[in-house]
């Protein structure tokens, strides 16, 4: 079975870059579970390749509560040039509690709020994936268990539309992360480890974005 | 005067052969048929609802169910159920059926007696979590021939009161609406179980009673109606109904389940929740207008 899926996504990818119109843009979605590194990420991939930063970070999760978009980024890999459009999306899970922003010396107003918006921007990330996206980069925090509904679903839900998909294993620099159970967790795909923070292993991220996404 | 064009109005006598080659006057071909004459006034509210409006309910849903179907399939050029604008029973204002119908309809397409368009519904902002979720259902039957009402239509219907509606005639109009069904569902096994001489007179013409399919073919999935004692109640409905359907659940202010499965099958988009436990959903282009 994951071979099957292995090959059909192999295939969706080479039909897709036959059938690709240059002068349009994939629309890579940033996808994972809040507080991953998603926005960490992308903000490293805008400023590498087109020095402006798409959004801010934050240890508190769900600091992305709209999805935002930084269009044509440009990103030149082995003498092959990917033109695509990045888009950080908030956080996806299936639960939102403002008492967990309470922690992080907040207001119980202020907490109550990012928490409605935190939900509307798991709707608006769902909504995306439906309809807007090309590709996924799926990032996930390599020191937190890979096995959640949430993942799990959103895994599923990719594969079912035959979307190309990159599995990224973040935070290498923290000591608990462990690589070799997200790639158990997800066979069919490839997993490559990466600190979005330190920058770590950022040529083979692009590398396999020119891959996948090409 | 027993056969009625449902989409005009347009009365023929009693062994008619006319209608055989569609309603002469609109083109449509669906009629119903009464034994006796159409009343001409408005029946009492409490009296037993007459055909029409059944019809009109069932119909209602029917075309509701159709276009989601539509929007779901998302192909324009598939002529569903529309309504025509002086569609059913305005020549028949009975308060009841009105009602019924604008709050029956919630998915999008407010009063296709107006004419007025479902694609206004754009920036509309639905009342509440359960009017939304009024959609899946219908969403859902998909293969359904005609109209099956919709499991969540009805309890929508009775827990929704419109905005500024009096409460007084929704409830009548929603338990009008489960008899007003099951009369549709007589009327229907009427016509396939015993014809009339005139009925038979006219069929035999075109096929032999041999050849009649046992059901007929037009025949409408009607729900069965539930007795008014064994409703369960409104809360229970409402938690069904959440399991069932609710893409976004809100257990506190601040504190929110989410069905990720549900928000990402949704057509709609959810934009912005209210603190009072409703929120704003943008409906897609494919709700198509009506304009025509």
């Amino acid at each position: 079975m994951g071979l099957f899926a292995e090959l059909r996504s192999s295939i969706s990818r080479v039909s897709a870059s036959l059938f690709a119109d240059d002068s349009e843009p994939k629309r890579i979605g940033i996808y994972g579970p809040p507080n991953a590194g998603k926005t960490t990420l992308a903000n490293r991939i805008a400023r590498d390749w087109t020095g402006d930063a798409v959004g801010p970070e934050s240890h508190i999760p769900h600091e992305t509560r709209r999805a935002r978009r930084k269009e044509n980024v440009e990103i030149k890999r082995n003498g092959k040039t990917v033109n695509i459009d990045i888009v950080d999306t908030p956080g996806v899970t299936t639960k939102v509690d403002y008492s967990e922003f309470l922690e992080h010396d907040m207001e119980k107003d202020e907490a109550v709020r990012r928490s409605r918006e935190a939900t509307e921007g798991v709707a608006e990330a769902m909504h995306w994936l439906r309809e807007d996206v090309d590709g996924v980069i799926y990032v996930l925090d390599s020191t937190e268990d890979p096995f959640t509904q949430v993942n799990t679903m959103l895994i599923g839900i990719i594969e079912s539309r035959d979307l190309p998909v990159l599995i990224l294993a973040n935070k290498t620099d923290l000591g608990e992360s462990n690589i070799q159970r997200v790639s158990n967790a997800f066979p069919q795909h490839e997993t490559i480890p990466l600190s979005a923070l330190e920058g770590e292993n950022m040529d083979e991220v692009y590398e396999k974005i020119a891959e996948y996404f090409g | 005067m027993p056969h009625q064009c449902t989409n005009c109005g347009h009365v023929f006598a009693d062994g008619s052969k006319e209608m055989l080659s569609g309603c002469p006057d609109c083109g449509g071909n669906k009629f119903q048929y009464h034994p006796g004459d159409i009343p001409d006034e408005e029946p009492p509210a409490d009296a037993e609802p007459p055909e029409q409006e059944g019809g009109s309910v069932t119909s209602a849903v029917g075309r509701a169910a159709n276009r989601v179907r539509d929007a779901v399939t998302s192909d324009p050029s598939q002529p569903a159920a529309r309504t025509s604008p002086d569609e059913p029973s305005t020549n028949d204002v009975d308060p009841d059926a009105v009602t019924a119908e604008s709050s029956g309809i919630e998915l999008g397409d407010s009063d296709p007696a107006a004419g007025e368009t479902a694609g206004d519904a754009g920036d509309e902002q639905v009342s509440s979590a359960e009017s939304a979720s009024g959609a899946e259902p219908a969403t859902g039957s998909e293969a359904s021939p005609g109209a099956s009402t919709p499991p969540g239509a009805d309890t929508t219907r009775r827990s929704d009161t419109a905005p500024g509606a009096d409460p007084d005639p929704s409830t009548n109009s929603s338990l009008g609406a489960d008899p007003g069904a099951d009369a549709q569902t007589g009327v229907d096994a009427d016509m396939a179980e015993e014809e009339d001489t005139a009925q038979a007179d006219a069929r035999s013409e075109v096929v032999d009673r041999n050849s009649l399919p046992d059901a007929p073919s037009e025949g409408r999935v009607v729900k069965e109606p539930d007795e008014p004692e064994n409703r369960p109640d409104l809360e229970d409905l409402r938690s069904e109904l959440n399991d069932q359907f609710e893409s976004i659940r809100i257990v506190a202010p601040g504190q929110y389940e989410l069905n990720l499965m549900e928000l990402y099958d949704r057509q709609e988009y959810i934009i912005a929740l209210q603190e009072d436990g409703q929120y704003v959903i943008e409906v897609p282009d494919a709700w198509e207008t009506d304009d025509e």
